[in-house]
């Protein structure tokens, strides 16, 4: 196999492809990309047989000779990137060796048998649609920060993707709180169909997704999500278990409600963040008529206090939160005000953005 | 008034250790002077029961030396595989207040009790719960402690009103506390440098701490710096266990192997609903989960992961579990399956409740199994698969359960 290229031309692609490789592999060749050279252009497949990421370019690629070849996916991404700009780069697999050759620098990469390289088996989907990148970015963005990571209940390591003829849904939780976002736009024939995508599938989708109304086109199989984007194409095995019936967790909302300035709230309750209990990041919300109180301190007995106006006639209360689930339910909503409804200190909290109706989030309060 | 202390740090030392041990075992030797040590003139005195001290007979002398000062003094050759047996026995009283032990020889440890006031209350009453529970436990033996924010001044505490002695310093009276001492309580002070300490007119803790800082470097150089830290109360030491408990397991070797999931979980899950049970009555939560198969060819096999949260709960060690087997598996047959928590802390701080209800339910079940065990004994609740386990592997092989101290 052989081609020529400009470092631009395969940039992007080379380091996409590299981000799902693992640092540490299992089997060596799941360190390698798989480079196959074909008449109309070349394609880079990077692994760790839980997701698989297929870059295709064919415009800017003059192909020599078709072939394939695995190659050392790390080194060849530091070396194409440390390119000079708009470099010309020959890429041509000899024996067990990958040589890159661009002006007067040669590199000799050891490669791997091709048959050896793991392929995500492609069964046929059962449920296909598109979307709006944008509309899926915003799903993935409204919720994800929300996933377990590493949690005993393995299921909650990914996104729940609720698909039925009304909308596209994802639901994140850590067991602590819960992220749900909902997009009004359905697929036809689809009855309620969930599938549970793995952090690491979550993620690297949404490196691919551009910010505009080009479509991402969607396959859900039995255990594969697909999805399609421009020459890439993400695969992703999906969590086999059971999401928890996250609908019976989102409280109905409360007279006890206050409406507060997003962006105010925000820096208070960083700044009070602080002074908060490294470990546990616990905060003390006294909410009073029209101001609310946030109050942290941590072991060596350092204190922070932060007074806030709001909107608040409902009874004054005490409640506890550990301040990281408010900060990042902060960070994402994008409204002007935001609005937290709470029962009583036991009992969770729902906060939402006023007309922003497609994201709802759910917080545990804390005993402190 | 009870005011907060950062950190809470108790010494404990026993009296007159091997003393204490030969006058409790033998009543005929209780009230008596005795000196514990070889009987033969060139040994030294291990230890002298306080009946003998007031004659001016200390550990480190020379026998011959401390027979002329009191010859009344029985003489007691030691038996140091029953001081170590006691040793054992008080250690492990020791871990049952603290997961942070540091033990700094078979009498005398350091023990981290920050964050155990709402399980042991304010220091004097810890202070009191470890002395009273080294008696019951050692049957006899007492202990002096001494509890302070720091270990230096928590040690001279515990030897200031020896023997059976409980002294608390409150750190912000420490420096105030320390001042009149002698220079010879100064940690690391030996007869040489209390002597060139003298020689620059400081007698009293309190002078070390009054002298200017640069002059007490360049008198002394560094260890002049350590002395006026001392002297401040300041020593932020962290207690740093060799013998703090860093795992709690329960393993079992079987009468006949297993190869199969079934088989091997019902064993892990077992485990794990005696190994959760010991952790809540220690008051203890644990951050890792490690299995431990024997193959039956006698190769012991470990698999260990990182839980996203400390536990305490049975079902959650049990689940964590199945990644692990999984890796260990095709190894099979096995003879003995063991599972053990560690990366232990207190179970403390502000709780975080669940949204969903399993987590809470299963703790919840596990202590009110707990509590029935506790009323009725061992083995009035048990699970069902352990019915069906019994019938179809038979007898098994005796428990062993640990407190690995080792590392």
């Amino acid at each position: 196999m052989k081609f020529t290229t400009d470092r631009e031309t395969l940039l992007s692609a080379v380091q996409l492809v590299t981000g799902v490789v693992e640092r540490r592999q299992t089997l060596p060749v799941l360190g390698n990309l798989l480079v196959i050279v074909d008449d109309e252009g070349v394609s880079l497949t990077g692994t760790d047989l839980e997701v698989e990421l297929v870059a295709r370019v064919t415009e800017g690629v003059q192909v020599e000779r078709t072939g394939e070849a695995t190659i050392p996916a790390r080194k060849l991404a530091d070396i194409w990137r440390s390119l000079p700009e708009n470099a010309q780069v020959a890429v041509e697999a000899e024996g067990d060796r990958a040589i890159v050759r661009s002006g007067r620098s040669r590199f000799s990469l050891a490669t791997l048998p091709v048959a050896d390289f793991p392929r995500v088996e492609s069964a046929p989907g059962d449920i296909e649609f598109s979307i709006a990148q944008l509309d899926l970015r915003r799903l993935l963005d409204q919720t994800g920060f929300s996933m377990a990571q590493q949690d005993v209940r393995y299921f909650l390591n990914g996104l729940l993707l609720e698909v039925s003829s009304e909308h596209i849904r994802t639901v994140a939780t850590d067991g602590h709180r819960l992220a749900m976002c909902t997009l009004n736009k359905g697929v036809a024939g689809a009855d309620r169909v969930q599938v549970i995508v793995p952090r690491k599938g979550v993620v690297e989708l949404g490196r691919l997704l551009r910010d505009g109304d080009d479509p991402v086109y969607i396959t859900l199989g039995k255990n594969h999500l697909r999805a399609s984007q421009g020459g890439y194409t993400l695969t992703t095995k999906l969590v086999d278990g059971r999401f928890p019936e996250y609908d019976k967790v989102i409280p109905a909302d409360s007279q006890n409600a206050l409406i507060g300035d997003r962006e105010e709230l925000k820096q208070a309750f960083y700044r009070a963040s602080i002074l908060s209990n490294e470990k546990y990041r616990g905060v003390r919300l006294s909410l009073e008529r029209e101001q609310i109180t946030i109050q942290a301190n941590n072991p060596e007995q350092e204190e922070a206090e932060e007074i806030v106006a709001v909107e608040y006639n409902g009874s004054p209360m005490e409640i506890g939160f550990n301040v990281s689930y408010l900060q990042d339910v902060l960070n994402v909503l994008d409204t002007e005000t935001v609005r937290l409804s709470i029962n009583d200190a036991n009992s969770s909290a729902l906060i939402e953005g006023p007309g922003a109706d497609d994201s709802v989030y759910v917080v545990m309060p804390m005993r402190l | 008034m009870h005011d907060v202390w950062p950190r809470i740090i108790a010494h404990a030392d026993m009296d007159a250790f091997y003393a204490a041990v030969e006058q409790m075992d033998d009543p005929g030797l209780r009230g008596r002077p005795i000196l514990v040590g070889p009987r033969s003139q060139r040994g030294v005195v291990l230890t002298a029961s306080y009946e003998a001290r007031p004659f001016g007979v200390g550990s480190a002398m020379p026998m011959s030396e401390a027979r002329r000062r009191c010859p009344e003094a029985l003489i007691v050759p030691p038996r140091f595989a029953r001081y170590q047996e006691l040793s054992e026995i008080i250690m492990a009283v020791f871990a049952d207040f603290s997961p942070d032990v540091q033990a700094l020889s078979l009498d005398e440890a350091f023990l981290d009790m920050s964050g155990a006031s709402h399980l042991f209350g304010p220091p004097s009453s810890m202070g009191r719960r470890i002395k009273d529970a080294v008696y019951a436990a050692t049957g006899g033996l007492h202990v002096s402690v001494g509890l302070s924010g720091t270990k230096y001044v928590a040690k001279v505490a515990s030897a200031h009103a020896k023997p059976d002695g409980l002294v608390v310093v409150a750190p912000r009276d420490a420096c105030a506390w320390l001042a009149p001492m002698s220079i010879s309580r100064l940690w690391g002070a030996g007869p040489k440098t209390q002597q060139r300490l003298s020689g620059l007119g400081l007698e009293t803790i309190g002078d070390v701490a009054a002298a200017d800082r640069t002059w007490l470097h360049r008198e002394l150089g560094q260890v002049g710096l350590h002395f006026h830290d001392l002297a401040h109360a300041r020593d932020p030491r962290p207690v740093s266990g060799h013998r703090s408990a860093k795992s709690i397991g329960s393993e079992r070797t079987l009468s006949a192997d297993v190869a199969g999931r079934k088989d091997i979980e019902m064993h892990l899950r077992r485990s794990a609903d005696r190994v959760a049970r010991r952790l809540r009555r220690k008051h203890y939560q644990a951050q890792g989960v490690r299995i431990k198969l024997k193959t039956s060819r006698f190769k012991s096999l470990t698999r260990q992961r990182r839980l996203s949260e400390p536990s305490d709960v049975a079902d959650t060690l049990y689940h964590a579990t199945h990644p692990l087997l999984d890796e260990l598996l095709p190894f099979g047959p096995f003879r003995l399956v063991g599972l053990a928590a560690f990366d232990l802390s207190r179970r403390e701080g502000p709780e975080q409740p669940e949204l969903f209800d399993d987590e809470r339910r299963s703790r919840d079940l596990e202590k009110a199994i707990d509590g029935l065990l506790e009323r009725f004994g061992d083995d009035t609740v048990f699970r069902a698969a352990d019915l069906v386990r019994d019938r179809t592997l038979g007898r098994q092989g005796p428990s062993l359960d640990f407190l690995d101290d080792s590392n």
